[in-house]
């Protein structure tokens, strides 16, 4: 019996360590075998759906085929570490949304896009929009703010936990205007229609496409679109057009990109870069995107992190005004967004 | 009558047919082995049907859905090991009735009523599912508080007369789900600085390392003393009459499946535990005490987790907001296929809806068909020597564990369970009031928070809500009765109001 227990031992050390073992990787013929695609979030989530339907695009263009893998949890800073820990060879490619910027600021991990990764691309950001339910008698953003002002603490608005798109866009209010809402965090979109729809919530801050649908039946009414331009898709007034100092806070919101490690070869990054920015041109995954409310962008390199410098200040400074972060941006190096150049 | 030409679309499409009978199979095997779950399968079938067309991918990934859940309760049965959180409750009465040599009877009556459950889901999700969608959005955080509480009651009945010690499992259990990163707030807890325990326990690794690995070493234990082999008794399908017997127990736990599954915070685990403890109270004379080969104990929680499947849709198919993690990835396949998940779904697309139910009476039939098919070859496992069977399970858990997120850590947690629910076993501790805690662990923890924080912190307000919101003073209500009615004092009130019922 023994005998037999240690073999079973030695069967499972095998097959584990053949899931691990990497093959010396030829730079010039990259990529000659299968990539890894580590995604942040769960199965079936936004960000899931964006990165398997590139990927599969992707692979197209690379003449390759992608291993995806969701190693979720930690609002997703389990897959960034994963993907920072691994060979910086290419082979690992790391699908995500925008949490990474606020790590450091919120005390959730090291791993921070801009210094760990390199972006290959920025895929598209998604729009948010303010909600109330059909019956509020809030009729314009303004009136839910003008009642928020005069009974600071009165209303509910669900959000996402700490860091996410609702607390957010609630720091901004804030900051600018001066109203306070009782904050119930909940598990994403999905549980914030249901808290809004069972009458749970007075307000929140979802995904403009989810929030679309409920607005065709009658559910939800959306009260203002959070960016700095109208988008004829969605019939809502842009956050800036009502309140112009937000102009500075936008365009922000929520984005999916592909990164791989900062020591990862030059002509490795080149041939990714231009794998990805074909793939997010495809038409097919350009009506994907735009039935998720998101809109395309496809940067790569210095641009993206530019791009993304701009997002990090608004959010980490943000947070820090209104006392949600354990450290100051200052301390890695984030200027205010008015400061930077 | 257009509803019934959609809904016979599968019956008479052959493609259709075939990959729900192929998804169905494959679903009972996937099931039956511990650790590769429904999720995980569903989740693999979204990418590799990405370019197929819609109707053909949601089929596979229904007949999946379907299997995967009855399949679970397989290797429950046979060798006390859930192969999903959801056949928990099937391992209490399931595993001793084939002990006893009962192996055939329990997967044959598992089959039945997972066919029965599965189609009363079905019918609920065809005939109601507008109104029990606004019933379970009324669901309110309190609700759900209230309704983990009342799970958690379940650990008298799962504790197998120590309910000190099943106190205790609950206890360790509800700590163990707290690990990890903070819900509501995103604080750490417990993680001393670690990214990996910033994730938490999933209560799939509990329930391998629980049930899976400490029943291995368990069982080694005793290989020595190699006692006489499990008798097996050839499957005798019992008189109709037995099963039919069982039919009304069947359809009200099956209604309370729906009902959980068809509530966003709550899936198949929780109604098969709601399920199993509502038999456990209402049947007056089992053949055998619940817990030593009950067979209304393997009924229950099967009908019940099988009718969670149909409740689970209801919220996915009328409002975009999914039921349970499987129903998350059909939201995401849905997507991919260019429809919008929401309040909309049926008014644009109706005849989905529809498709949808008839490959859910097909997958149901196929369940049956393939089920009492299979019996034949799954009851071979019962007589495997252990020498040989062990190590196999012992390599299939720790693939398991590993396969869920890749992660060694998990493999380790998975380790640690096993020697931990090993001792347990020793020292007489059940080890299910343990699984019962991480899983609701969270739940508690998440629905108090959030409804103390809706009541914006004033404890009056948070109070009152329990009394005056009429689901919240049911909920309350049943809680109350459940332990009043444990009291002696409640047997004399009894005594005296019912004296001639109790005479007879």
């Amino acid at each position: 019996m023994k005998k037999l227990g240690l073999l079973t031992g030695v069967v499972v050390v095998g097959i584990l360590g053949a899931c691990e073992s990497s093959e010396t990787s030829g730079e010039s013929n990259y990529p000659s075998r299968d990539i890894n695609g580590i995604i942040q979030w769960g199965e079936g989530g936004a960000t899931d759906n964006v990165a398997r339907s590139l990927a599969i695009q992707a692979e197209d263009a690379l003449d390759a085929s992608f291993v995806m893998q969701n190693r979720e949890g930690a609002t997703g800073a389990i897959a960034t570490q994963y993907v920072y820990d691994q060979p910086a060879d290419g082979y690992s490619v790391l699908f995500g949304a925008e949490n990474p910027l606020i790590y450091n600021v919120l005390g959730i991990s090291e791993r921070d896009y801009i210094e760990d990764f390199y972006p290959v691309n920025i895929i598209g950001q998604g729009l948010a929009g303010i909600v109330v339910k059909d019956d509020s008698e809030f009729e314009t953003l303004e009136d839910l703010v003008e009642y928020a002002q005069e009974n600071p603490g009165d209303l509910t608005l669900g959000t996402s936990g700490e860091g996410g798109l609702p607390h957010v866009v609630a720091s901004m209010l804030s900051a600018e205007l001066g109203t306070e809402f009782n904050q119930v965090p909940y598990d994403g979109d999905g549980p914030l229609f249901t808290a809004m729809l069972g009458n749970q919530i007075d307000a929140t801050v979802v995904g403009v496409a989810g929030a679309q649908e409920y607005v065709e039946a009658g559910d939800i009414r959306m009260l203002s679109i959070v960016h700095n331009e109208e988008v004829d898709a969605w019939d809502a007034p842009a956050l800036s057009d009502i309140y112009p100092e937000f102009d500075k806070y936008l365009p922000w919101g929520p984005f999916y990109g592909a990164f791989v490690h900062p020591d990862t070869p030059d002509d490795i990054k080149s041939t990714l870069v231009d794998a990805f920015n074909e793939a997010v041109d495809e038409e097919s995954f350009q009506e994907l995107l735009s039935s998720l409310g998101a809109e395309p962008i496809n940067i790569s390199g210095d641009e993206a992190v530019e791009w993304m410098k701009q997002t990090q200040a608004v959010s980490a400074w943000l947070l820090y005004d209104a006392g949600a972060t354990e450290s100051s941006p200052e301390e890695f190096g984030i200027p205010r967004v008015e400061d930077l150049d | 009558m257009e509803f019934l030409q959609q809904i016979l679309i599968p019956f008479f499409d052959w493609e259709l047919l075939i990959l729900v009978a192929a998804g169905t199979l494959a679903g009972i095997f996937i099931g039956a082995i511990p650790g590769l779950s429904v999720t995980m399968a569903v989740a693999l079938l979204l990418s590799l049907t990405y370019s197929w067309d819609m109707l053909p991918a949601l089929a596979l990934m229904l007949g999946v859905y379907y299997g995967g859940v009855y399949g679970g309760s397989r290797a429950a049965i046979l060798v006390n090991i859930p192969g999903s959180p959801a056949s928990v409750a099937t391992s209490l009465d399931g595993f001793p009735m084939s002990q006893k040599g009962e192996a055939g009877l329990a997967l044959f009556l598992t089959t039945i009523f997972s066919f029965v459950g599965g189609l009363v889901g079905v019918l609920v999700l065809a005939s109601a599912a507008p109104v029990v969608a606004s019933f379970a959005v009324q669901f309110a955080n309190r609700d759900y508080f209230l309704l983990a509480m009342l799970g958690l009651l379940l650990v008298g009945n799962l504790s197998n007369g120590t309910v000190a010690k099943g106190l205790f499992s609950a206890g360790a259990g509800i700590v163990i789900g707290l690990i990890g990163m903070d819900p509501i707030g995103g604080g750490s807890r417990f993680t001393f600085g670690s990214l990996q325990l910033m994730n938490g326990v999933d209560f799939i690794i509990a329930l391998l390392g629980l049930f899976g690995m400490s029943e291995i070493l368990y069982q080694m234990r005793e290989l020595k003393r190699q006692g006489k082999p499990v008798e097996f008794k050839k499957m005798i399908i019992p008189p109709l009459r037995f099963i039919l017997k069982f039919l009304p127990l069947s359809m009200r736990v099956s209604i309370l499946g729906v009902l959980t599954g068809a509530l966003p915070g709550a899936g198949g685990e929780i109604a098969a535990l709601l399920s199993y403890d509502h038999a456990k109270r209402s049947t007056k004379n089992p053949n055998r005490p619940f817990g030593e080969g009950a067979h209304a104990g393997v009924i229950a929680p099967e009908a019940g987790n099988s009718a969670a499947i149909g409740g689970a849709m209801i919220p996915m198919l009328t409002l975009g907001i999914p039921g349970d993690a499987v129903t998350a990835i059909f939201i995401g396949a849905l997507f991919i296929h260019g429809l919008q998940p929401g309040p909309m779904l049926m008014a644009q697309s109706g005849d989905l809806f529809w498709v949808m139910v008839g490959s859910s009476i097909l997958a149901n039939i196929f369940l049956l068909i393939f089920g009492l098919m299979v019996v034949s070859i799954f009851i071979r496992i019962v007589t495997v020597p252990k020498q040989i069977l062990l190590p196999i399970i012992a390599v299939i858990t720790v693939i398991g564990s590993y396969a869920m997120n890749y992660s060694l850590t998990d493999v380790y947690w998975m380790l640690g369970f096993g020697l931990i629910g090993f001792f347990m076993k020793v020292h007489n501790f059940s080890v299910a009031p343990l699984v019962l805690g991480i899983i609701l662990g969270p739940l508690i923890d998440t629905s108090f928070r959030r409804a103390y924080m809706s009541a914006n912190g004033s404890m009056p307000d948070f109070l009152t809500g329990f009394v005056t919101n009429p689901i919240s003073l049911i909920l309350t209500i049943v809680i109350a009765f459940t332990i009043f009615s444990q009291t002696p004092i409640y047997k004399k009130v009894k005594q005296k109001i019912l004296p001639k019922k109790q005479q007879t």
